[in-house]
């Protein structure tokens, strides 16, 4: 039975590589994420190792919680070094200021495409892992070492001139000496900068405290017993651990903040275009098994038992499954150098370490290749299984439906009805992000699948007006095509069901996105009343003198900057933003709930603030009501809520004075800078005193808020290119997919081909016929997808109302994404269309 | 063969002795196939077509029949209620002892793996295997081994010595018709069921496979049971069962052709 299973996918080659290749590159996306994502956690580990290398403890402030914009702790007094000696068995300690800033050569930020420039106060060599390659590290004011990779690039020397930017302003530095980190060629991009104690700490406005105190352990003291001695003797704010658990903790929390995005939003493509290659499996089954009717009813006939046909059907799936899987996992390491070997093109450095395939991979690619394949084979088998072994001495015998054909409808209805369920629950039910966005997910699958289980239904009509048009323009080759769509709706179905799902997702992306971007404008243009945003490049906080800066500029008539950290108020991390009371409300339109009025602004103080309106109902609070505040470094304050706004896409968060804002979080962090000219100036005017002024600031990046407004529309852009090019994978295997059905189809159909030939039609017309079926098929397959991705974009929409984001249709690119359907159904008919003009009248018209 | 002593089904009235119209009688205890009156109805209300219409028929162990009969005389319903492929609408069919008419799905896959063996018109071999695969794939379906031997002296019978490595593509319609002969005697099967064999053949590919048939009875002892409209085919029989309307018009030993054209225009003459 296994034979006969290996022999008939031996037999027809195409079949079983199209069918392979449909699910071998969903396998190969989700092996080539692992790969990829453990490549990059490596080369981090390595970092981290490096850095640890020696130090038995490390100690550092405890953070309160972490998110995305705490920015740096307030450290560790200076006096805690002494103490950390005084513990038995230090050998020595040291402590240092690290922080992120920038560097400029010759008044130009140097660009490290994302990654930080890392600050480090100088520590000796025995505790860092730092080289000297020239020079020797900093040992006065004003004096700074570099990495190689910053003095090789920016073509600097000892003796050169560079501007450190940090959080504490701008200041000139000396290059006195050029090091290698541990034996890693690549941080990341990341270029290092060691400081002296003094600098570092005014640079990064930490007077008298340092950030980390690392220390090393006398022969025979274990780096536990070590730590456990630190840790008794430090206050409970000092978070003590060894230099091993510290390199797997930063390791642990990177790789957290790298592959948290992107292997679940690789992992989910890969699934999609699994799902895909499950329906071109199925389909592909579905269709042999019709065409292998009677070779089931012969063995049957021979005395094989229904179990002896649905084992060779399944042995071909799981042969197919095992070869799809094994290759998937090859082309995943394929795809993991190959976007390696892109980050490197395009000047992204990652840190990775050798290729890693561990079991996990193979185990998780091995099974989603296998069952995937087994579970969408197992319909058709049992079908087969179903012929009876009379089928062998009748021509043309029919396969008998299924006893619960007739449930399908009422089945694809429970089907759908759960899917919307899974939705519903994910969008609004309990549990944490990630097992609500598995339900959403599940819940959309179902969905998919209940579209795919009842769009048979709607094959007819929607051929017949697709094919209307067709047939005007070829009598007949249009009029056999639409005739071809209709005549097994089902494998239609399931063929354009394909192109849904990969369609659907494109489509659901490109809506939400629209609605992301149209609500980021609309709702910019309504409060923002400043002409210009300086902002800080790399994400790096302006100086804080900025807004004084801007506002001195000639032709400005008010300038206003904006502090953001995050805190947490009831648990929940929220943004703080500190303005500055006066001038804040003249750049911005505030939207007040009921009550409100933009004197409130005016009120801010050191104990009050006020806050958006999702804000406030998440955190159940409201106007007259007190939040207990924490910092990131523990600090804790009450702020009194005066006022309600409604801003949920720009200042979603609280609003308190610049003064409340450094008495809380100890230090200014300005993140922008609005700024409005006076009345009859011209913006290009202004625009060109603003950058002059700021010169000086290296760091500052001016933008008029048109382009501003344009960047952000820009990033949002760049993210759908990406989505789309993952996606380009799903829409790429449901054109297996055509291509495969047409095939079979095709040899079904030699007979009458070989028949239309003989009674005269040309090799151009059953080409054109075989396109046009094809064409018929795949903008089905496109208009299912835009309604369902519409319909799923609608929905998430809704959820997202409060958030500010809006519904809206792109309509422009919905009308592309039926051009790319109808261009997937051109390209997937070229080869069948080639073989059916191929096919030999006289051999046909015998043929049996 | 002669090992197959299985009690033959008593049925009590219907159960006789079968004499041909030649003289000869063939007892009871070798009835290998014994059909009592088998009805077979198509359609309901007015429009039911009784393809059948009360056949009883007893077939000896070893005997070679072939069953005639104008189309729609009913002749491939009879064979395939014979060989367990389709069920009776009432009547009993007894298959090498066993009641094939009260078997279940999972029985009478057995029975069609274990008792029969069929050879098709269309020939119906597996396109992907080699003609050595085919024949022996009923002993690959049942799960049997070591019967080298018997597949050699199967291979000699049919002679194809060297094409045993070629796709059924790859061989003319008689040899591909030879392999199923081949393939429906692998097993070894109380009855060979033969529907059509001549059908999609050339008169002499034809005659070769009707030899082979011929020799199988004769040499190895093989019941054949041959569904044929062809009077040439029908005269390598030991017995000719005619069929009219759904039922059993004629029953006969060997004829020859001629003959067998009689029969056939006295049958026609009488309708």
């Amino acid at each position: 039975m296994i034979r006969i299973a290996w022999r008939s996918l031996t037999a027809h080659k195409l079949r079983t590589i199209l069918t392979t290749l449909a699910i071998l590159l969903g396998v190969a996306m989700i092996c080539g994420t692992y790969v990829l994502s453990d490549q990059i956690d490596r080369g981090f580990k390595n970092i981290f190792t490096d850095a640890y290398k020696g130090i038995d403890v490390a100690v550092a402030r405890k953070a309160k919680f972490s998110g995305q914009m705490t920015g740096a702790t307030a450290g560790l007094p200076e006096s805690m070094i002494a103490q950390v000696k005084g513990v038995s068995g230090v050998a020595g300690a040291y402590g240092f200021v690290t922080g992120t800033g920038a560097v400029a050569v010759n008044g130009k930020v140097v660009s490290t495409g994302g990654s930080p420039t890392l600050f480090f106060s100088y520590a000796p060599s025995d505790i860092s892992n730092t080289t000297y390659v020239q020079g020797g590290p900093p040992t006065a004011t004003g004096e700074v070492s570099i990495i190689q990779k910053l003095a090789t690039d920016q073509k600097l020397h000892l003796g050169s001139v560079i501007d450190v930017i940090a959080p504490g302003g701008s200041d000139k530095a000396r290059v006195v000496g050029v090091f290698t980190f541990g034996a890693e060629s690549s941080l990341g991009g990341s270029l290092i900068v060691d400081t002296t104690l003094a600098d570092a700490q005014r640079w990064f406005n930490m007077p008298g405290s340092v950030s980390e105190i690392d220390a090393k352990a006398v022969a025979g003291v274990s780096s536990d017993t070590l730590a456990q001695r630190v840790r008794a003797a430090l206050p409970a704010y000092a978070e003590v651990k060894t230099g091993t658990q510290a390199a797997t903790d930063q390791t642990k929390q990177i790789s957290d903040a790298i592959g948290g995005f992107l292997r679940p939003v690789l992992l989910s493509f890969g699934g999609i275009a699994v799902l895909v290659g499950a329906f071109i499996i199925f389909n592909a089954f579905s269709m042999t098994v019709a065409q292998r009717r009677r070779e089931f009813a012969m063995l049957r006939a021979l005395g094989a038992s229904r179990r002896q046909v649905l084992v060779t059907i399944t042995g071909e799936a799981l042969a197919m499954g095992v070869l799809a899987s094994v290759l998937g996992i090859l082309a995943g390491l394929g795809i993991a150098a190959g976007i390696l070997r892109l980050f490197a093109v395009a000047k992204i450095d990652i840190p990775h370490g050798g290729i890693v395939l561990a079991p996990r991979t193979v185990v998780v690619a091995l099974a989603v290749g296998i069952i995937v394949t087994l579970l969408s084979a197992v319909i058709p088998a049992t079908r087969a299984t179903r012929v009876p072994p009379m089928a062998a001495l009748q021509e043309g015998a029919v396969l008998p439906p299924s006893r619960f054909a007739r449930f399908t409808p009422y089945f694809a209805g429970v089907v759908a009805v759960l899917g919307a369920l899974g939705i519903v629950a994910g969008m609004y039910g309990p549990g944490n992000t990630t097992s609500r966005l598995g339900a959403i997910a599940f819940g959309a699958v179902l969905v998919f699948v209940a579209v795919a289980m009842v769009s048979r239904y709607i094959i007819r009509p929607l051929a017949g007006l697709l094919g209307w048009p067709l047939q005007k323009v070829a009598p007949v080759s249009g009029r056999l095509a639409r005739d071809n769509t209709v005549r097994n709706p089902a494998r239609t179905a399931a063929t354009a069901s394909a192109l849904m799902i990969g369609l659907g997702v494109v489509v659901f992306v490109a809506v939400f996105a629209q609605g992301l971007k149209s609500s980021f404008i609309d709702s910019f243009d309504r409060v923002v009343r400043a002409d210009f945003i300086v902002q800080g490049k790399n994400f790096l906080p302006l100086p804080s003198d900025t807004a004084t800066l801007v506002q001195g500029v000639a032709g400005v008539q008010t300038a206003a900057g904006v502090e953001a950290q995050q805190a947490q108020i009831a648990k929940k991390t929220t943004a703080v933003y500190g303005v500055d009371p006066s001038s804040f409300r003249r750049i911005w339109k505030f939207d007040w709930v009921k009550g409100g009025s933009d004197a409130l602004v005016g009120q801010l103080g050191t104990g009050n603030a006020i806050m958006e309106e999702q804000t406030a109902s998440s955190l159940r609070s409201g106007v007259g009501k007190t939040v207990d505040v924490v910092t990131v470094d523990g600090k804790r304050a009450k702020l009194k809520v005066i006022g309600l706004y409604r801003d949920p896409i720009l200042l979603n968060g609280v609003i308190v004075s610049d003064a409340g804002y450094t008495s809380l979080f100890g230090k200014p962090q300005l993140f922008m800078v609005f700024a409005k000219g006076g009345p009859g100036t011209s913006v290009a005017q202004n625009e060109a005193a603003l950058k002059s002024a700021l010169a000086s600031v290296p760091t500052a990046d001016v933008q008029t808020a048109q382009q501003y407004k344009d960047g952000i529309v820009k990033q949002v852009n760049q993210l759908l290119n990406l989505l789309y090019g993952l996606l380009a994978m799903s829409v790429i295997i449901s054109l297996f997919g055509i291509v495969n059905t047409l095939v079979l189809a095709v040899f079904e159909r030699t007979r009458e081909i070989g028949l239309t030939r003989a009674i005269g039609m040309s090799r151009r017309q059953v080409r054109a016929t075989v396109r046009f079926e094809s064409v018929i098929t795949s903008i089905i397959g496109a208009i299912m997808g835009i309604v369902v991705g519409v319909v799923f974009a609608w929905v998430v929409t809704t959820k997202f109302a409060g958030q500010g984001i809006t519904f809206s249709i792109p309509a422009g690119q919905l009308l592309a994404f039926l051009i790319v359907g109808v261009i997937v159904g051109v390209i997937a008919a070229i080869l069948p269309a080639r073989r059916a003009a191929r096919i030999d009248i006289l051999e046909a018209i015998h043929y049996e | 063969m002669s090992d197959r002593t299985e009690t033959i089904p008593q049925t009590g009235s219907a159960a006789a002795p079968t004499t041909c119209e030649d003289g000869t009688t063939i007892g009871l205890d070798d009835t290998v196939v014994q059909a009592r009156g088998v009805t077979k109805l198509y359609g309901q209300g007015d429009a039911c077509v009784h393809a059948l219409a009360g056949v009883d028929i007893d077939l000896q162990r070893g005997a070679y029949t072939a069953i005639m009969g104008p189309s729609g005389s009913g002749k491939s319903t009879l064979m395939h209620i014979l060989a367990g492929l389709d069920r009776p609408s009432a009547g009993n069919v007894w298959v090498d002892g066993v009641e094939v008419t009260g078997l279940k799905e999972r029985a009478l896959t057995q029975l069609r793996r274990d008792k029969i063996g069929f050879i098709f018109q269309t020939f119906n071999l597996l396109p992907t295997l080699t003609a050595a695969e085919n024949i022996v794939l009923p002993l690959t379906i049942a799960g049997r081994k070591g019967e080298g031997a018997w597949v050699d002296e199967l291979v000699a019978t049919v002679g194809l010595g060297d094409r045993l490595k070629h796709k059924p593509a790859e061989l003319s319609g008689g040899q591909q018709q030879r392999v199923a002969v081949a393939r429906a005697l692998a097993s070894r099967p109380a009855v060979l069921f033969a529907d059509e064999p001549t059908g999609n053949l050339d008169s002499r590919t034809g005659e070769e496979v009707l030899q082979l048939l011929r020799q199988s009875s004769e040499k190895l002892g093989q019941t054949v049971v041959m569904v044929t409209h062809d009077a040439h085919a029908a005269t390598y029989a030991d017995r000719i069962v005619f069929l009219k309307d759904g039922v059993i018009a004629h029953d006969c030993g060997r004829l020859g052709r001629d003959e067998i054209y009689d029969v056939i225009k006295s049958l026609e003459d009488v309708g």
